[in-house]
């Protein structure tokens, strides 16, 4: 059996915030005597990730992923429970352990501003001990796969959005770390350069074999990029398993769509009506009942544009985080 | 991975961190020369004044005129080496923990403190410290002092002593921002404080001696390196300031592990 890359043991996170009423006199009054509320920001989580696995961490703002995401790679000390990464515990911040895990936030660089982003890789290089051979054949796969062979030559201030997040991905994954934190890395991105790098990570992950962990507030990359997410909300998982056994759990529901010359008088009796406008009629139907449901639907004139899909994730996540049952997930 | 001597990586890395701030000084070429005009006038400016009343110096507290432009190269060195590495790292890293950069310094395979302490670098002014070597070396010569080679050895070591005392009390600026955040000005005051070295230890009222020997050891980083060149300290005073940059640093370095253990990142 392989040993797990990543594994966590009731794993908590208490903060201390400094909080008072609205108002001067308040603001003053805290100048004097402030008061602080604990927060838990992480409750017992428990899991374990293996060797080369990607998975999403999906929650709403304020759930307690990008704590546990600092958590796991050392940069937060836990309150209380066991974290193991790649066989170190990452508080004690040895530098084997942190040459062997990498992270990448999309709303912080890392890539000085003025410099190109060449000069920084360079340090790096320093940094991480990598030989120089090494490193140069490291340097030629990365910007090949991400096509920054010239953006890195420009101050990093001068490059785009995209441009720099690419360049950082080059940055954090030149020394080969086994494990890749990924803090929100598309956010900010047009589609097609969202589309890029989600392509780099999978195929990254394949040729290398690391452990990818992602967190993102675009449905799309988590569906696209990790068989197995774990859903965290209000610092504890309420999930953990494939985005498909999710929907199963949520939304049950297959949606049904159609385009027809005349639609059915009363299409409530196949299923819940999502949409029925001009010759379109969408329904949610049970699983058991959608071949008859599909067969019904077939058989009306002009029948066109026939498609079962699962539920949206998005409207997955929003009926997960709206409603109460949330809790009782397991 | 090379297994090379953590002293040589430590030494590379600093190599490397200084040639960051190099190349970013470099960048920009305009910026570049400003710098460097205003690291010269600087160095003039904080000089001058002593070249204008050298003649009128009087003794101060047993110091005479020459050995009072010892003093005063002394502090210029200190000054220089403050401005030109100490105070930009300082600021540095406390813009790194005010936008939660820090988590990529802290994320690198290297001593944290090390990385922070030498993230930023303004090369020019090091003229400043070149001007207070120039200040030594004639305060000495003209004041006709024989400096011994004991008188020498305790001079370094009572600067080296200094030096430690200055960065554990930048470390301990550093810490509190960490608790306190935008303390940039902090490292205002630090230099603002650091004048009180330009005057000999015995100016001072005892309490005030033994406050800027123990608690902020600024004589410790001016007063006494001159008095040692001068050959009038004791190697038991070398020792007992050496004590106190020791004790400094632990207490420095304590409060450092603990501050990055309470570290609790920005929010992204």
């Amino acid at each position: 059996m392989t040993a797990a890359m990543v594994r966590v043991e009731g794993l908590c996170k208490r903060f201390s915030v400094p909080r008072r009423e609205a108002g001067l006199r308040a603001a003053l009054r805290a100048l004097v005597r402030r008061e602080y509320r604990v927060v838990e920001a992480v409750r017992d989580l428990e899991f374990s990730l293996a060797p080369g696995e990607r998975v999403g961490f999906l929650g709403p703002n304020g759930a307690g992923k990008t704590t546990t995401l600092k958590m796991l790679a050392g940069l937060i000390v836990p309150s209380a429970g066991r974290v193991e990464v790649a066989g170190f515990t990452p508080s004690d911040r040895r530098p084997e352990f942190l040459r062997r895990v990498s992270l990448v936030m999309g709303q912080k660089r890392q890539l000085s501003w003025d410099l190109p982003a060449i000069d920084n890789f360079e340090f790096n290089r320093v940094v991480y001990e990598i030989d120089p051979v090494h490193y140069k054949r490291r340097l030629e796969e990365l910007t090949a796969l991400l096509d920054v062979g010239e953006v890195m030559r420009r101050p990093v201030r001068q490059l785009s959005l995209g441009e720099r997040m690419k360049c950082e991905l080059v940055a954090a994954l030149l020394h080969g770390p086994q494990v890749l934190f990924l803090d929100e890395p598309t956010i900010g991105l047009d589609v097609s350069m969202q589309l890029g790098i989600r392509e780099f990570i999978r195929r990254y992950n394949a040729e290398h074999g690391a452990t990818v962990i992602l967190t993102s507030h675009y449905m799309e990359d988590v569906a696209a990029l990790c068989p197995r997410i774990l859903v965290i909300d209000g610092g504890r998982l309420r999930f953990d398993g494939s985005i498909e056994a999710l929907r199963r759990q949520i939304r049950p529901l297959r949606r049904v769509s159609v385009r027809a010359a005349a639609l059915p008088d009363d299409p409530t009796a196949m299923g819940r009506v999502v949409l029925r406008e001009g010759g379109r009629l969408v329904l949610d139907v049970a699983p058991e009942r959608v071949p008859e449901v599909v067969g019904a639907l077939v058989a009306l004139p002009e029948a066109q544009d026939l498609a079962v899909q699962d539920a949206p994730l998005e409207e997955v996540m929003r009926a997960l985080f709206g409603r109460e049952e949330a809790a009782e997930l397991g | 991975m090379r297994h090379v001597p953590r002293a040589m990586f430590y030494l590379r890395l600093v190599a490397a961190q200084l040639e960051m701030s190099t190349l970013t000084a470099l960048q920009y070429r305009l910026g570049f020369w400003t710098e460097g005009l205003l690291g010269l006038l600087w160095s003039v400016i904080g000089i001058a004044p002593l070249f204008v009343a050298v003649d009128h110096l009087g003794a101060v507290e047993g110091w005479g005129r020459w050995e009072l432009v010892v003093l005063t190269g002394c502090f210029t060195i200190l000054s220089g080496l403050f401005t030109a590495v100490l105070q930009p790292a300082l600021r540095e890293s406390m813009t790194h923990i005010l936008k939660g950069t820090l988590d990529y310094v802290l994320l690198r395979p290297a001593d944290g403190l090390v990385l922070c302490l030498t993230c930023a670098f303004q090369p020019w002014h090091l003229v400043e410290v070149l001007g207070g070597l120039v200040l030594v070396i004639a305060g000495l010569w003209l004041g006709e002092v024989e400096v011994t080679a004991t008188g020498l050895l305790a001079g370094l070591a009572t600067g080296a002593a200094g030096l430690m005392a200055l960065y554990a009390f930048g470390v301990l600026v550093l810490c509190a921002s960490f608790r306190a955040l935008q303390l940039q000005a902090l490292t205002h005051v630090m230099e603002a404080l650091m004048d009180f070295g330009r005057w000999p230890a015995q100016v001072f009222p005892p309490v005030l001696r033994l406050l800027f020997t123990f608690v902020i050891p600024l004589l410790v980083m001016t007063s006494y390196p001159a008095e040692a060149l001068l050959g009038r300290l004791s190697w038991g005073t070398v020792a007992e300031l050496a004590a106190v940059s020791a004790t400094l640093l632990v207490l420095a370095r304590l409060a450092w592990v603990r501050s990055v253990r309470g570290y609790t990142s920005a929010s992204s």
